[in-house]
């Protein structure tokens, strides 16, 4: 090292030694600027949902046509009705179950006057299937289409007798105190 | 904008009043006894809530106005058919169609175990509401449920619906012509089984006439 290098350098370390003179303000500015950031208050999460409830509850001015508000009014309708249950809720019949299949119920009584099919396929009502006597002989037929299933019936004669079908299956679960049959219709 | 809320809000409403009306008591009830009407209404609803379906119980309901049971009957027939069709459909599970739970509630009724009812849905890829009624039937034929469970849960997995037809009618022949009911059903299903084996396609078989 030359001398002219350590006079060099005596004259940096000489001027690194001297006191730095410090504005005694400093502290005050310094403080004042923390001051005026804006003040974060509770979590991340918290702030986020309190701007979404913001968005949420601002005003809006929605232009919506007529068709449209019937559309929501139809979405409302159909939700109510699946609360309801009424909509083809659970369980429905699937598709080889909807299909019918003709059925003919004959009973042989000679001496009525009119018989009755009444069964779970028209709602028990003795005015909706009313047998037909075959050729005037003492053989009463009705045909009805039938889906997959299984029906309990009885034929009614003259309006106040009961008669099961005795060539068909007893309804063991009869609870009324008059016999009934069930006939069950295959899906294939 | 408070123009369209308004008709938004009035179309709810009235779409909302149209349902309350559809969703009120099935007007068929009304043939029941006055002391019935409401109680049957309710278990019709709380089946509906339920899942389950409400059709069988009107039925039931009708079936009793229509030979005269007294109300107290009704309510209590179709109360048990309600419970029944539940335990059903928590044998063959939830996407068992409404014939099929009829027809497991009617096992049920007849002494099937809710057992034998999972056994046949596991069994048999169609649908079980046949393999259900034959087993009920031959209970009534006389058959005891185990030796009638047994039968149909053997032919349940390839017989088809009219196979299944033709064995409870061959039970039943046979027990006509003297034969013991358990016997009976045994051999019928011994004859069922041997036959569903070789036939490939049982809809190839000749088509009956539709009787019960």
């Amino acid at each position: 090292m030359s001398e002219h290098d350590e006079d060099v350098i005596e004259r940096v370390v000489s001027e690194l030694r001297r006191p730095v003179q410090i504005d005694p303000a400093v502290d005050t500015r310094v403080m004042e600027e923390i001051a005026r950031l804006p003040v974060r208050r509770g979590h991340g999460g918290l702030r986020a949902a309190r701007v979404a409830w913001r968005w949420l509850a601002r005003p809006r001015a929605i232009s919506l046509s007529p068709l449209a508000g019937l559309g929501i009014a139809a979405v409302f309708a159909a939700l109510v009705l699946a609360l309801s249950g009424r909509w083809p809720g659970p369980p429905s019949a699937p598709p080889g179950e909807r299909a019918t299949r003709e059925f003919q119920f004959v009973v042989v009584e000679p001496h009525a006057a009119r018989v009755s099919l009444v069964g779970d396929f028209n709602d028990w009502d003795a005015a909706r299937t009313p047998m037909r006597r075959m050729q005037g002989g003492s053989v009463w037929s009705a045909v009805v289409p039938l889906r997959p299933g299984r029906y309990r019936y009885a034929f009614l004669v003259d309006g106040r007798r009961w008669l099961a079908d005795p060539t068909a299956p007893a309804a063991r679960d009869d609870e009324f105190g008059t016999p009934s049959s069930v006939v069950t219709v295959g899906s294939s | 904008m408070r123009r369209h809320c308004s008709c938004i809000v009035s179309v709810c409403a009235l779409a909302a009043a149209f349902v309350a009306s559809a969703a009120g008591q099935d007007p068929r009830l009304a043939r029941l006894p006055p002391e019935a009407q409401a109680p049957v209404g309710a278990l019709v609803d709380s089946a509906r809530a339920a899942g389950l379906p409400a059709e069988p119980l009107v039925q039931r309901a009708l079936e009793g106005a229509t030979k005269q049971a007294p109300g107290d009957f009704i309510v209590a027939a179709v109360q048990r058919l309600a419970i029944d069709l539940g335990r059903a459909r928590d044998a063959l599970g939830s996407s068992a169609s409404p014939a099929e739970l009829s027809a497991g509630a009617a096992a049920l009724r007849a002494g099937a175990s809710p057992a034998v009812l999972t056994k046949l849905r596991r069994a048999r890829r169609q649908p079980v509401t046949m393999p259900l009624a034959v087993l009920t039937d031959l209970v009534a034929s006389g058959v005891p449920m185990d030796s009638a469970a047994a039968a149909v849960l053997t032919l349940a997995a390839r017989a088809g619906d009219a196979d299944l037809v033709e064995f409870r009618r061959a039970v039943e022949r046979d027990i006509a012509l003297g034969a013991p009911p358990g016997t009976a059903a045994a051999a019928a299903a011994a004859d069922a089984a041997a036959t569903a084996a070789v036939q490939v396609n049982a809809r190839a078989r000749e088509q009956r006439p539709g009787r019960p």
